[in-house]
């Protein structure tokens, strides 16, 4: 089932699923576009390349409530806070980010203790993939179809978008997103050619390059693996390195948090935030023990733990190329440049 | 999100508070649950972790110091920490008196490998407060329905002085048993202690424990954990009957916060109890 | 008269081979090429061979006296400074961070330097009104003359018309977005403090969410730390990875200062930080 409507009634498309749930999804800000809740159907904006922050804050908010206590109060009075989620409708999010949900799923849900509120608020969300423009040239800091994916991908959407000038075509990828688009007014069936050039777009949208092509998940981790104790390599490729944490703050597979009693005038909340391994105290223990001191140990624990360690624990690289901890890096540290030295071009051709 | 949520920890009552050292900043806290059904559900074995947890302190991961053979209470041994992060949970629960109550969250990660040692004889070695999950090893397999799957065991425990040592009536009990070969040592002795004097390391290796089908259990500071290794190594033992427990700075407890990790593995989830055949297979990272 | 980067790139090339060759210094803080030419890194060379990798670019905005705290003292160090670097130098040099006898200082006498993220000329934001580094050893190139200088405090113009709500309105709006990555801090020069104090957790002096109360804690905080210290390198601006235009309210103390003491940061080695020097004629403005 391929849908279509135009971008000036976008506001139409919104309020629909305003009606229906939270919908979430790119709003030009100060600074770039975020992904937000929509308040008012007009902010929706389909006119960009990708968010400054990713789409993981919809799952994995940057703060998340566990418990709000009173320290007057005796422990059985602390009272779990209920996440208010309601059906969301993600709008807007291109197709390396889809794939980084199905990659943080494997963490925090398909594996050891699941993790309740990434479950709920998974559940709870419909996602409208949106292929890249494959007209524009490619942004020079993203290399997603290095690791494999389509610049026009539908996997891993529900309802899978494509914008052809002031026309906007919807297709129901999964059965959850049919039922939803069968019912959603103001949507008019797209005409046969119009199918076939949906169709080929997303056909062609593998060929759409990025930087490099074809790596191995497998080799790279055994390289990082092997390159691990080389202090000279780890120090070369992070003199650089602020040691900020912008990288993984950005990044859409970068799970990291802290738990934190946040306090004030007795009343607190314990939440959990988002934390960054790049952070000095990062893991400074209590004795006042910390294995990692130098910027290298931990640009290096960063990098290792997406190239290398993650592909040993969970299988896939733990980067889908999104681009956005090169876009943002105030020293321009590209983490596949590092990549690519690390494995002394063995493992990637250039397009 | 209340019902089966990791992250939030179920209340404990403090039913007893035993203070361990002369320096008076290490103290075991013995624990009874508030509801009946977190006791059911708080099954644990030795070597296991439970994150102590006070609202607007944080969190503290520590080791369980009782056996699950102690039924009815869970015991935690703890340090007042503080060196250069000020210890917030460890200083406010040293603070706290009998009755009083916090939150409790676990048990978190791999017990003692128990059926890999069943059968085998056990080398127990410890140093100073580190001795924790030691404890709970050694208690749990003293306990009349254990003590025959085990072969012979041998504890080793070192402090730095005879009032450092944790668990003092314990150990005097465990010497006057037949079934347990119970080797007690310090650094440096005082005028009433009578007892042995020299560093663990050389006295293991004086000990000489055999390796013939036995497995050691190694845990201690980490200066202690680097000159015993060789002896253990010396005298024959395989790096995969050398087991000893890691410790990293921990937050959640259960693999999702990205903390702890060693290479690939998270200390809390997959850990933390490793044998040195695994530690081998991972970056020397902590 | 133009700017010609090939022509600094090509003196500073030079200047950091026979300084490495000669044994003056054991690294060269300089400018590397990033993943494409746009993007340009901060590179430390330290062999003769690395020399090549050396570039420079109107997109080197990058401020490598961030980086000469990171290196124990008597580390000889070779550093590549344009305008608002040096004065970042000499204040480093004023507060005993680093020693004069420890670095050779690689002067850029340089404009129309440009934001990579933006493509915006910089010069009005940063350069503190300056062209010439304050502090050289070596010059790379000729001292710019005849450009034209625009107060470093043009740019506060509309700022200063707010009124006193407006401004806090503005803050509370502006630090609201603040997603507490601390780029600002880590890219600043000045910003040395280990542990800062926003990570200290006993007394703690704000909450690590990004949220109202502790994005104000930290950022109102770190405004006063570089009072009379600020650089005016607008690194920690260029950092911000939401734009978040904190140099306005550098700029605004900076100027303060100025008129106050009648000193600006990191212009003298012979100055004292103007907030560790009493004088008995100082201004009492700051009382009121």
């Amino acid at each position: 089932m391929l849908k279509k409507t135009t971008i000036d009634k976008l506001p139409e498309l919104a309020a629909c699923l305003m009606e229906k749930g939270t919908l979430v999804a790119p709003v030009k800000e100060a600074g770039g576009f975020n992904f937000r809740a929509i308040t008012d159907a007009a902010q929706v904006d389909l006119i960009f390349h990708n968010t400054i922050l990713s789409p993981k804050t919809v799952f994995f908010p940057q703060t998340e409530d566990f418990v709000r206590y009173s320290v007057y109060q005796p422990i059985l009075e602390a009272k779990p806070v209920e996440p208010e989620i309601r059906p969301t409708f993600l709008f807007g999010v291109r197709p390396c980010d889809v794939k980084s949900f199905e990659i943080m799923d494997i963490h925090f849900t398909r594996t050891g203790v699941p993790d309740p509120y990434w479950r709920k608020r998974r559940d709870a969300t419909i996602i409208f993939g949106f292929a890249f423009d494959t007209s524009e040239e490619a942004d020079p800091a993203e290399f997603y179809h290095t690791l494999g994916i389509g610049a026009a991908d539908p996997d891993g959407s529900d309802v899978f978008m494509l914008r052809r000038d002031d026309v906007l075509f919807l297709k129901a990828v999964s059965p959850r997103g049919e039922n939803l688009l069968g019912g959603l007014a103001g949507l008019t069936d797209a005409a046969p050619d119009e199918r076939k050039y949906f169709d080929d777009y997303i056909a062609q949208g593998h060929d759409y390059k990025t930087r490099y092509t074809c790596v191995d998940a497998e080799a790279i981790a055994k390289e990082f693996e092997a390159i691990f104790h080389n202090t000279d390599f780890w120090t070369k490729v992070s003199n650089a390195c602020l040691s900020c944490g912008i990288c993984t703050f950005v990044c859409p597979t970068c799970y990291c948090f802290d738990i934190c009693d946040e306090t004030q005038f007795g009343q607190g909340v314990r939440r959990r935030v988002w934390d960054a391994c790049m952070f000095t105290d990062f893991t400074l223990e209590a004795s006042g023990h910390n294995p990692r001191t130098q910027v290298y140990q931990r640009l290096r624990q960063k990098i290792c733990h997406k190239y290398s360690f993650h592909i040993r624990k969970y299988g896939p690289i733990s980067c889908v190329g999104c681009g956005r901890c090169t876009r943002y890096c105030p020293v321009n540290i590209d983490i596949f440049s590092i990549v690519e030295q690390a494995v002394q071009a063995k493992w990637y051709k250039r397009m | 999100m209340s019902e089966n949520n990791p992250y939030i920890p179920m209340p404990v009552e403090i039913s007893k508070i035993i203070d361990e050292v002369d320096t008076h900043d290490i103290k075991t806290f013995r624990f009874t649950f508030v509801n009946k059904d977190d006791e059911q559900k708080f099954v644990y074995l030795p070597g296991q972790f439970a994150e102590l947890s006070i609202y607007g302190k944080g969190e503290s991961p520590i080791g369980i110091a009782s056996a699950p053979t102690d039924a009815g209470y869970v015991e935690f041994t703890v340090q007042r920490a503080g060196a250069i992060l000020p210890g917030l949970v460890t200083s406010a629960l040293h603070d706290m008196d009998e009755g009083g109550r916090i939150g409790l969250r676990g048990p978190l990660g791999h017990s003692w490998p128990i059926e890999f040692l069943e059968k085998k004889n056990i080398v127990v070695v410890g140093g100073g407060f580190a001795f924790t999950t030691l404890r709970s090893l050694v208690k749990y397999m003293l306990h009349k329905d254990n003590r025959s799957r085990f072969g012979d065991i041998t504890v080793i425990y070192g402090a730095r002085t005879p009032g450092l040592l944790c668990y003092k009536d314990e150990l005097a009990a465990w010497e006057k048993r037949s079934d347990i070969k119970t080797i007690i040592t310090v650094d440096k002795g005082n005028e009433t202690w009578t007892g042995r004097e020299g560093f663990v390391p050389a006295v293991c290796k004086d000990v000489a424990p055999s390796p013939e089908n036995a497995v050691a259990v190694i845990c201690g500071p980490p200066v202690m954990i680097k000159f015993t290794l060789p002896v253990f190594f010396e005298l024959g033992f395989s790096k995969e009957n050398i087991l000893t427990s890691l410790e990293m700075r921990m937050k959640c407890g259960i693999g999702k916060c990205g903390r702890c990790n060693v290479g690939y593995k998270y200390v809390c989830s997959d850990g933390p109890v490793f044998s040195l055949a695994e530690l081998e297979d991972l970056p020397r990272d902590f | 008269m133009a700017i010609s980067f090939e022509q600094i790139e090509q003196h500073l090339k030079t200047e950091a081979l026979k300084l490495l060759e000669s044994g003056k210094v054991i690294l060269v803080l300089a400018y590397g090429r990033g993943y494409d030419a746009n993007h340009p890194m901060p590179y430390v060379a330290k062999h003769p061979s690395d020399v090549d990798n050396i570039v420079f670019n109107e997109y080197c905005t990058a401020n490598l006296a961030r980086y000469l705290t990171r290196y124990p003292r008597r580390t000889k160090i070779a550093i590549a400074v344009k305008a608002a670097d040096s004065r970042a130098v000499v204040q480093l040099i004023q507060e005993d961070k680093v020693c004069r006898e420890d670095l050779v200082v690689l002067g850029i006498p340089v404009y129309g330097m440009k934001n990579f993220k933006t493509g915006e000329v910089i010069d009005s934001k940063t350069t503190g009104g300056l062209y010439n580094p304050v502090l050289y050893d070596i010059l790379l190139g000729e001292e710019v003359h005849g450009q034209p200088v625009s107060s470093p405090y043009d740019v506060l113009a509309a700022y200063e018309a707010m009124d006193k709500e407006e401004r806090w309105a503005f803050w509370q709006r502006e630090l609201g977005r603040c997603i507490r990555c601390y780029a600002c801090r880590k890219a600043c020069p000045m910003c040395y403090c280990d542990p800062c104090f926003i990570d200290q957790n006993k007394p703690k002096w704000g909450e690590k969410s990004p949220e109202s109360p502790g994005n104000l804690m930290y950022h109102l905080t770190r405004f006063h730390h570089l009072a009379g210290r600020c650089i005016d390198c607008g690194e920690c601006s260029r950092a911000c990875p939401v734009d978040i235009p904190l140099y306005l309210f550098h700029k605004k103390v900076a100027k303060d200062c100025e008129e106050m003491f009648g000193q600006a940061a990191g212009m003298s080695i012979g100055d004292k930080p103007v907030l560790v020097n009493f004088r008995v004629d100082d201004s009492d403005k700051i009382l009121e």
